[in-house]
C-alpha cells in the first residue's frame, strides 16, 4: 500500500508545503471551491448561532416575547403588515399566532440545530471508536459481542427508536441534552464498523506488529500506531455525519418530541409553520431555508472533507483516472480544484 | 358508562361552520333573511350536491352510528322519534318531533315515556312503518356486533343492562312497549327529563325486522327519510344517496330535500377540501364539507378575499377547552395552586393560539355560551383578558410557593388548535410571568386520550375540551362533575374526581325536570357553583368557520351542530 504524500504548490507562490495531515487537509480542501464556499457558510452559521443573544439584542428582541399587538387575531392571528411583518423592530418579520419574533427565533434556532447535531456527532464518534477498535483488537468473543451489537444498533431505524426514547423519558429531563443524547447513542452503528474494519487491516501491518513484538501494550498500539491511521475515515464520516443529524433533530421537533418550547427550534418552526405557506409564507420559507442551506452546505463540506483525505479521489484530482476524456478531466480539474487563475500541482512519492 | 370524549370528538367533527353564500343567500325559510346580496337566490329542487370530507361516513347503520340529533347524512337517511330544529342559531337547538306527532308525553316523575307516530309514514319501497320497527331498531343497537352507538340506552331502559339484542335473545326489550302500530312506550329505570333529547339519535329510526341483514345493513339500510343509499363503497368512504320517491314532505316539516342527488365523497386531506371548496371547480361549485373547519391560517386567507369571505358559514356548537386539574396530584391538591393558575392564564393569547378572535371567544364558564345548555355567566377567578400574574403571585406565596413553582403541562401534539402545542406554549408564556415554570409534554394524540382519561394515567395538569351529546346543561356537566361517573377501569372524564354528595344530587334533582328551559337554568346554578372550586380553569369555546361552493344556497346552522345541515342546502 501506498501511503500518498503530497505536497502542494500554493497558487502562484511556489513554495512546497510538506504534507502534515492536518495542512493537507486544509489544501486539498482548498483546492475545491465548493468545500470552501461552504466552509465559509459553515462558519457563518456557528458565528451566528453562538452571537445569537448578541444579534437579538441588537435587534432589541428576544425569541420568546408574545407581541399580541403585531397580529391581527380576527384574521386567524396573521401578522399585520406587509410580509409577514418586516421592519426595523422585527427583521424576518413576527410568527402568526403569536407575534414573536422570527429573526430572533431563527437564530437561536440555529443553536439548537447546531449544537444539538455537532454533540451528537462527538458522541458518535467517540462511541464509534471505541467500539470498533475494541472490537478489533479484543479477543474473538469480545469481537463477537460487539460486532452483534453493532448489528443491531445498525439494523435500528434511527427516527423510530429515537421518537420511542424521546417519548418515554420524563419532560423533567434537560430536553436538548436529552435529544442529543439520544440521536448520538443512536447512530453510531456505521461509524464504529469501518473503524473495526479500518483497524482490522491496519494491525496486520509490520509497523503495528513492530511495535507488538518490541511489547507495547494493547492500548498503546492503539493510540499510538492505529488512531492516527483511523482519523482519514472516521472525519470523513463524521462530516457526513453532521447534517444527517442535523436533519434528524429537526424531524424530530418536527414530530413534536425534539426540544420543548419556548426553546426555539427549526424543526418546530417548520411544524407550526406548513399549515401557514399561503397566508404568511415568510413564517415557512425562513426556517426550511436555514435548514436547506446548513445541510447543504454541511454535505458539501463533508463532501469535499471525504475528497481530500480519500487518497483515490486524490489521484482522481492529479490525473483524472475513471473518467472518460481526459481532455475534458483536464478541464473540470482545473475549474474544480482552483479555478481558471490557480495553478495547482501535486506531487506524489511512494512511501 | 357515558363516552363523551368520542361523542365529543364525532360532534365535533360532525360540526361544520355554515357557509353563507355570497350570491346564494341564504334565506333559509326560518332566519335568514336579508342575506342575499343579488341574484335570484330561492332555493329549488334538483341538481346534485358533492360533500367533500375527511373522515368517511363508517358504520352506516343506525344502530352503530354515534351522532348529535341524529348526525349530517345519517339523518337524511334516518328519521328518528324526534329531530333538531332545523333553524339557524339559538332556535336550532331545540327538539322537535320527527316521526312522532311530539317531542314525547312523560308520566309524572319523567320516567315512562310515550309517543305516538305520525300517520303515513313509509319506508322506501312503500313498505308503512310501524312502532314496532322503532323497538326492532333500538333492540338490534344492543347486539355486540352492532355496537358502537351511544351507552344511555342501556343504562336508562329498566332491565337492559344485559340485553344482548334481538339475535340472541328473541323475547326482546320488555321496557319498550307498542300496543298498536302507533304508539311506543318508554319505561326508564330513573327519571330522564332530557329523554326527547336522546330519541334524535339513529337508534331511534325504524328498521324493519324482515329486511335486516345484521353486521350488513349498514351496506343498504333501508330508508326512512328523503334519500335512499344507492352506494356505499369502502365502508362510507364513497356514498351516493338519490330522492326516496317514497318520503313525504307532509309527513317531514324539518327537511328540505332540494338535491335530487347527494354524493358524498371522504378520505380527503382538509387542506385539500378547502382549496377545492374555494376554488369551487366543475361539481365543487355545488359542494360542501360535514366535518372541516376553516384553520387560523386558512382563514386569513379566505379573509383576505371578499368573493370567499362571503362563502364562510359561522357556527356555534357548544363547546368548552379547558385547563383540567387532577387533585390527587401534587401540588394541584391545594386549591391555591389551581386558583393561582387561573389568574394567571392570559385567554388573549390563547385565544390568539386557538385561532384568533373569529374562531375562538373567551371562555370564563364551563358551560358553553348558549342559553339552551343554561348559560349563567360568572368569573370566579376574574383576571381580565390577558391575566393577573401578581394575584397568582400572592395566590402561590399563600399556598407557600413563594419563589414559584415548576409544574408539568401535558398536552396533545395533534395540530387542532384545541389541546394542541400552540395553546400549551402560550400557557407556558403567560404562567411565567406568575413565577410558574411549565414544562411541557407533548403527547401523540391516541397516546394522549388514553393517558388523560385513565384514572391510572391522569396527569395533574392538562389541556381539555368537552362537547355534549345534546345542548344541554346535563350531559355538560354530569360526565365531568359527577362524582358516579368516575370509571375506575376504562375512560373516566371526571378528570377532576369530584365525588360531592350535593352535586350528585342536584344533578339526579334537575334529570326529574320535563321543562328543559326550568332545568337550564338550574344548571347554570349548578355550573357556577362548581366553578369557584377551580376543577377546571374554562379557556375558550370554539367558534367553526366553514367555505362552502360558489353555488351553495339556503346555508342554515343551528347551533345544536354548529355546521350546515346538509337537509337544507340547495344547489339550483
Amino acid at each position: 500500500m501506498s501511503e500518498a504524500l503530497v505536497t502542494v504548490e500554493a497558487a502562484g507562490t511556489g513554495s512546497t508545503v510538506p504534507a502534515a495531515s492536518g495542512a493537507r487537509l486544509f489544501w486539498r480542501l482548498r483546492a475545491q471551491r465548493a468545500a470552501l464556499v461552504a466552509a465559509a457558510v459553515v462558519a457563518l452559521l456557528v458565528l451566528i448561532a453562538l452571537a445569537a443573544p448578541l444579534l437579538t439584542a441588537v435587534e432589541g428582541q428576544d425569541p420568546t416575547t408574545y407581541h399580541p399587538s403585531l397580529i391581527d387575531s380576527a384574521r386567524g392571528g396573521v401578522p399585520v403588515g406587509s410580509f409577514g411583518g418586516i421592519g426595523a423592530d422585527h427583521w424576518l418579520g413576527v410568527e402568526p399566532q403569536t407575534g414573536r419574533d422570527l429573526f430572533a427565533r431563527l437564530v437561536y434556532g440555529a443553536r439548537v440545530s447546531l449544537g444539538v447535531a455537532l454533540a451528537a456527532t462527538v458522541i458518535q464518534v467517540v462511541v464509534g471508536v471505541v467500539v470498533g477498535v475494541a472490537a478489533a483488537l479484543g479477543s474473538q468473543w469480545v469481537d463477537q459481542l460487539l460486532s452483534r451489537i453493532t448489528d443491531v444498533i445498525v439494523a435500528m431505524p434511527l427516527m423510530i427508536m429515537s421518537l420511542a426514547l424521546l417519548a418515554i423519558v420524563p419532560a423533567s429531563f434537560p430536553r436538548p441534552v436529552l435529544v442529543t443524547l439520544v440521536i448520538g447513542l443512536v447512530a453510531w452503528g456505521s461509524i464504529a464498523k469501518i473503524v473495526r474494519a479500518q483497524t482490522l487491516s491496519t494491525k496486520g501491518l509490520d509497523y503495528v506488529s513492530a511495535a507488538r513484538l518490541s511489547g507495547w501494550r494493547t492500548w498503546q498500539i492503539a493510540r499510538r500506531e492505529l488512531l492516527p491511521g483511523l482519523a482519514a475515515p472516521v472525519i470523513t464520516y463524521a462530516a457526513l455525519l453532521v447534517p444527517m443529524n442535523i436533519s434528524v433533530e429537526s424531524a424530530l421537533s418536527f414530530l413534536g418530541v425534539g426540544v420543548k418550547p419556548p426553546t426555539p427550534s427549526w424543526g418546530q418552526m417548520l411544524t407550526a409553520a406548513d399549515v401557514w405557506y399561503q397566508a404568511a409564507p415568510q413564517y415557512l420559507l425562513l426556517p426550511a431555508g436555514a435548514l436547506f442551506v446548513t445541510v447543504l452546505s454541511l454535505t458539501v463540506l463533508g463532501d469535499g472533507v471525504r475528497t481530500a483525505l480519500d487518497p483515490r479521489a486524490a489521484s482522481r484530482l492529479r490525473v483524472g483516472t475513471g473518467r472518460k476524456d481526459p481532455a475534458a478531466n483536464a478541464r473540470a480539474d482545473v475549474g474544480q480544484t482552483a479555478g481558471s487563475a490557480d495553478v495547482t500541482k501535486k506531487k506524489e512519492a511512494s512511501a | 358508562m357515558r363516552q363523551p370524549s368520542v361523542i365529543a370528538r364525532r360532534v365535533a367533527a360532525a360540526s361544520v361552520s355554515l357557509v353563507v353564500a355570497a350570491g346564494a343567500a341564504a334565506c333559509g325559510p326560518k332566519d335568514n333573511d336579508a342575506k342575499g346580496s343579488g341574484g335570484d337566490s330561492t332555493p329549488h329542487k334538483g341538481g346534485t350536491l358533492t360533500v367533500l370530507n375527511s373522515q368517511p361516513q363508517t358504520d352506516f347503520d343506525p344502530a352503530r352510528l354515534y351522532t348529535s340529533g341524529g348526525g349530517n347524512v345519517p339523518s337524511l337517511v334516518f328519521r328518528t322519534l324526534t329531530t333538531r330544529n332545523r333553524a339557524d342559531g339559538a332556535a336550532g337547538a331545540k327538539v322537535v318531533p320527527d316521526l312522532a306527532t311530539d317531542t314525547g308525553r312523560p308520566s309524572k316523575n319523567a320516567t315512562v315515556w310515550t309517543y305516538t307516530l305520525k300517520k303515513g309514514l313509509t319506508y322506501e319501497d312503500g313498505t308503512p312503518i310501524t312502532s314496532a320497527d322503532i323497538k326492532y331498531g333500538i333492540e338490534r343497537s344492543f347486539a355486540p356486533e352492532l355496537s358502537g352507538g351511544a351507552p344511555y340506552l342501556r343504562d336508562w331502559l329498566t332491565g337492559a343492562a344485559d340485553y344482548q339484542g334481538p339475535y340472541k335473545d328473541k323475547k326482546g326489550l320488555s321496557a319498550i312497549e307498542t300496543p298498536d302500530d302507533r304508539t311506543i312506550v318508554f319505561h326508564l329505570n330513573k327519571p330522564e327529563g332530557e329523554f326527547p333529547f336522546l330519541a334524535t339519535q339513529t337508534q331511534f329510526a325504524p328498521v324493519p325486522r324482515s329486511k335486516d341483514t345484521g353486521t350488513k345493513y349498514e351496506e343498504h339500510p333501508v330508508s326512512s327519510g328523503p334519500y335512499e343509499v344507492v352506494k356505499n363503497e369502502n365502508d362510507g368512504e364513497h356514498v351516493l344517496l338519490k330522492r326516496n320517491p317514497h318520503w313525504s314532505e307532509a309527513t317531514d316539516d324539518q327537511r328540505k330535500a332540494y338535491p335530487d342527488t347527494i354524493d358524498v365523497r371522504s378520505g380527503l386531506d382538509s387542506s385539500v377540501i378547502d382549496q377545492r371548496l374555494s376554488a369551487s371547480q366543475g361539481a365543487d361549485a355545488a359542494a360542501v364539507t360535514t366535518d372541516t373547519n376553516l384553520g387560523p391560517a386558512e382563514l386569513a386567507k379566505v379573509t383576505g378575499d371578499k368573493d370567499l369571505a362571503a362563502r364562510v358559514g359561522t357556527g356555534h356548537f357548544g363547546y368548552t377547552n379547558y385547563i383540567a386539574f387532577n387533585p390527587t396530584v401534587k401540588p394541584f391538591d391545594n386549591p391555591k395552586v389551581r386558583e393561582a393558575i387561573a389568574y394567571a392564564v392570559d385567554r388573549s393569547s390563547v385565544v390568539n393560539a386557538a385561532g384568533g378572535s373569529a374562531l375562538a371567544e373567551p371562555a370564563t364558564t364551563f358551560l358553553p355560551n348558549q342559553k339552551s345548555f343554561g348559560y349563567t355567566p360568572y368569573d370566579p377567578f376574574p383576571a381580565g383578558p390577558s391575566g393577573n400574574p401578581a394575584k397568582a403571585r400572592e395566590l402561590l406565596a399563600q399556598a407557600g410557593y413563594k419563589n414559584g413553582l415548576t409544574v408539568t403541562l401535558t398536552h396533545s401534539n395533534a395540530k387542532d388548535f384545541a389541546t394542541s402545542p400552540e395553546i400549551a406554549t402560550a400557557l407556558q408564556d403567560a404562567l411565567k410571568k406568575a413565577g410558574i415554570t411549565v414544562r411541557l409534554q407533548g403527547l401523540e394524540d391516541n397516546d394522549y386520550r388514553d393517558t388523560v382519561h385513565s384514572v391510572k394515567t391522569e396527569p395533574g395538569f392538562f389541556l381539555a375540551g368537552w362537547g355534549a351529546d345534546w345542548p344541554s346543561g346535563g350531559p355538560f356537566l354530569a360526565p365531568i362533575f359527577d362524582g358516579r361517573q368516575i370509571v375506575k377501569d376504562g375512560a373516566n372524564f371526571n378528570a377532576s374526581r369530584l365525588d360531592d354528595k350535593s352535586v350528585n344530587n342536584e344533578i339526579d334533582a334537575i334529570n326529574k325536570l320535563t321543562d328543559l328551559d326550568a332545568a337550564a337554568k338550574r344548571w347554570g346554578a349548578l355550573d357556577k357553583k362548581i366553578g369557584g372550586r377551580a376543577l377546571v380553569v374554562p379557556l375558550f369555546h370554539p367558534v367553526y368557520k366553514r367555505l362552502v361552493g360558489k353555488d351553495v344556497r339556503n346555508v342554515v346552522i343551528s347551533d345544536w351542530t354548529g355546521v350546515l345541515d346538509i337537509s337544507q342546502v340547495a344547489v339550483k
